[in-house]
């Protein structure tokens, strides 16, 4: 029997996808490894992950070892080396499997005449690896791109909002997020479920702040965790477990998740307020499925709405609503770490289109907001023109609405920042609707 | 040591079904280490007797992604299986031919190993599929039997092309 040695090309065919045409790799991912064994699509996506958290630097790496540029029909061959770069540098295969299975890959991605090329660029880097890792070095002195692994326009921005921060931003931006839990509070509480981990012996920290997360000391199968099928316990980042607390739903009350798939923030409101009236709204029909699975597994009920969130005519029941979170389309500039594909696939002019989309959307939704109701506005982004400097026009442009300081930051506004052992990048900040 | 020739689809020799190993002694080790070598320059993972005109139970492997973990089942047999799962398989009988199979997830196999010692193994994920896949072509069946009939007459047609071709070269 042979096999598909289909790692390496898998993740070569993923990154070509990503960096090529434009696809997320949540999208790419599960196609390329179509067929794959667990442990080879896993292999798969730690290298895609690796790549694009440091495309920059093995991108040089490749410059300085291929004299012409792979183009047109070979391009497909870049993403092999960049991939054979990736295992031999950053990863545990042992180097003649990384080289032997990549060169292999070549005939998969139905190059097999340049197997031989990539052999021989696999192994000069091998041979000039020190040096190599030295003239990077010095390269990254000169350019603060090579330094960061980030696109400049995206640098540039982050040095200007956060002058001193800007570069643990990058740093956190580049490593793998720990995963982190939201426990069930409709089922259980915290120290119970801790306790519950202990028995099995998983190493768990519960967050000081956000009151139903809990840190896992290493990352595992979620499904092999206690619970986990029954409800007990969903995956959700620290950071975005502050919508539910921010927004503070009572029982009884009309609520609105106005960007709800796929349900996860949806979940957290219900499990918190069980008899709250929530309806979940998104204009994504295929991510929608998602919030329906979610509800069910945590045996929990919303209305869900298919429909566009800047749109309300077209899907709203006519009624106010008590509290609306509206976890707004973004750059998700503060989920890089996630989603390290976001680096190369947003461009700068994106972000003034979802500047205006966010606004679209928030004057919408305060149409539907009562006098005394409070909306949560909230993105995964750190960039100011999204947050801090929306919800400021916003104020100047309504005279019905006032900043409700949010108490965890003690300030008016709270942007969080990734943290490498903590939480994503997120914003939030609470509008009341008062009678004008 | 010596490098053999695997037999390549539609050759009619892969049909045949072997006859149980009676004696395992250093003939036998010979062609097994010869094997070897033929699977580990073809990068292949599994190698059935039956692929290298030796008609007899036995087939070798290697699933390890350092290729360390040769492993040799004589006269073999699945004692239980469960599970089951989709995956892309190849063979080395039909060069740079990869299609879904269907297979029981774990298997249970018994085999002596090449001291004649009969021993049982648990198998899931790739090695699961290998031995399901090498076990068929002791029984003269190939990976694509299992697919539609139309898939495997387009198989056909390649590989006969690609066979005109290479003896065109030569």
């Amino acid at each position: 029997m042979s096999k598909p040695a289909n790692a390496r090309a898998a993740a070569a065919r993923a990154l070509f996808q990503v960096l090529e045409q434009g696809r997320s790799l949540s999208q790419a991912i599960p196609e390329t490894t179509q067929g794959l064994t667990a442990a080879d699509a896993a292999l798969t996506q730690a290298t895609c992950y690796q790549a694009l958290r440091f495309l920059p630097s093995y991108e040089w790496f490749i410059r300085a070892l291929v004299e012409k540029p792979l183009k047109n029909k070979v391009r497909i061959v870049h993403y092999l080396l960049l991939v054979g770069i990736v295992q031999l540098r950053d990863m545990r295969t042992p180097a003649h499997a990384a080289i032997a299975e990549t060169v292999n890959a070549a005939q998969l991605v139905k190059q097999p005449s340049l197997k031989g090329m990539v052999n021989a660029v696999l192994r000069s880097f091998q041979r000039q690896h020190a040096e190599l890792e030295q003239q990077l070095a010095a390269e990254q002195l000169k350019s603060p791109g090579l330094r960061t692994d980030h696109p400049g326009w995206l640098q540039r921005r982050l040095e200007s909002a956060y002058p001193d921060q800007w570069s643990h931003i990058c740093s956190a931006n580049n490593q793998a997020p720990p995963l982190w839990l939201r426990v069930n509070a409709a089922k259980q509480t915290r120290d119970n479920y801790l306790s519950a981990l202990a028995e099995q012996g998983i190493e768990a920290f519960a967050d000081p702040t956000a009151t139903d997360a809990i840190r896992l000391q290493h990352a595992i199968d979620v499904t092999q965790l206690p619970g986990f099928a029954e409800g007990q316990v969903s995956v959700q980042d620290r950071s975005a477990q502050f919508a539910a607390h921010l927004l503070d739903a009572q029982p009884g009350e009309r609520i609105l998740d106005a960007c709800a798939a796929p349900g996860g923030k949806t979940a957290h409101i219900l499990e918190r307020t069980p008899n709250a009236i929530v309806h979940a709204l998104d204009f994504d029909e295929g991510r929608l499925q998602r919030v329906h699975e979610n509800m069910q597994r945590l045996q929990l009920s919303a209305t869900v709405i298919y429909g566009d969130a800047a749109e309300p005519r077209e899907w709203w029941d006519g009624q106010l609503y008590d509290r609306i979170l509206l976890d707004a389309p973004c750059s998700a500039t503060g989920v890089i770490r996630r989603h390290p594909d976001i680096k190369w696939l947003r461009r700068a002019s994106d972000i003034d289109a979802l500047v205006a989309l966010q606004q679209r959307i928030l004057q919408a939704q305060w149409q539907l907001l009562k006098v005394g109701g409070r909306l949560v506005y909230a993105t995964c982004s750190v960039l100011p023109d999204e947050n801090t400097l929306q919800i400021e026009n916003f104020l100047a442009t309504v005279k019905n609405a006032r900043v409700v300081p949010v108490a965890h930051a003690q300030a008016r506004d709270w942007q969080l920042l990734p943290e490498t052992d903590s939480g994503d990048g997120f914003y939030y900040c609470t509008l009341e609707k008062t009678a004008i | 040591m010596a490098k053999m020739t695997i037999l390549k689809y539609p050759d009619d020799r892969l049909r045949t079904v072997a006859k149980p190993v009676e004696q395992v002694d250093d003939a036998l080790r010979e062609i097994i280490d010869d094997m070897f070598e033929t699977m580990y320059d073809s990068q292949g993972v599994g190698l059935a007797a039956t692929q290298v005109d030796v008609h007899q139970r036995f087939f070798i492997a290697d699933c390890g992604e350092e290729k360390n973990e040769p492993l040799v089942f004589i006269n073999p047999e699945i004692i239980e299986q469960d599970g089951l799962f989709e995956n892309e398989e190849g063979c080395l009988s039909f060069p740079n031919v990869f299609a879904k199979v269907e297979r029981a997830g774990k298997v249970r196999v018994r085999a002596q190993d090449r001291n004649g010692e009969t021993f049982e193994m648990d198998a899931e994920g790739l090695l699961s599929i290998c031995i399901q896949h090498e076990l068929d072509h002791l029984n003269g069946k190939l990976f694509v039997d299992y697919l539609s009939p139309l898939k495997r007459d387009r198989i056909r047609k390649k590989l006969e092309k690609e066979a005109r071709l290479a003896a065109k070269l030569n």
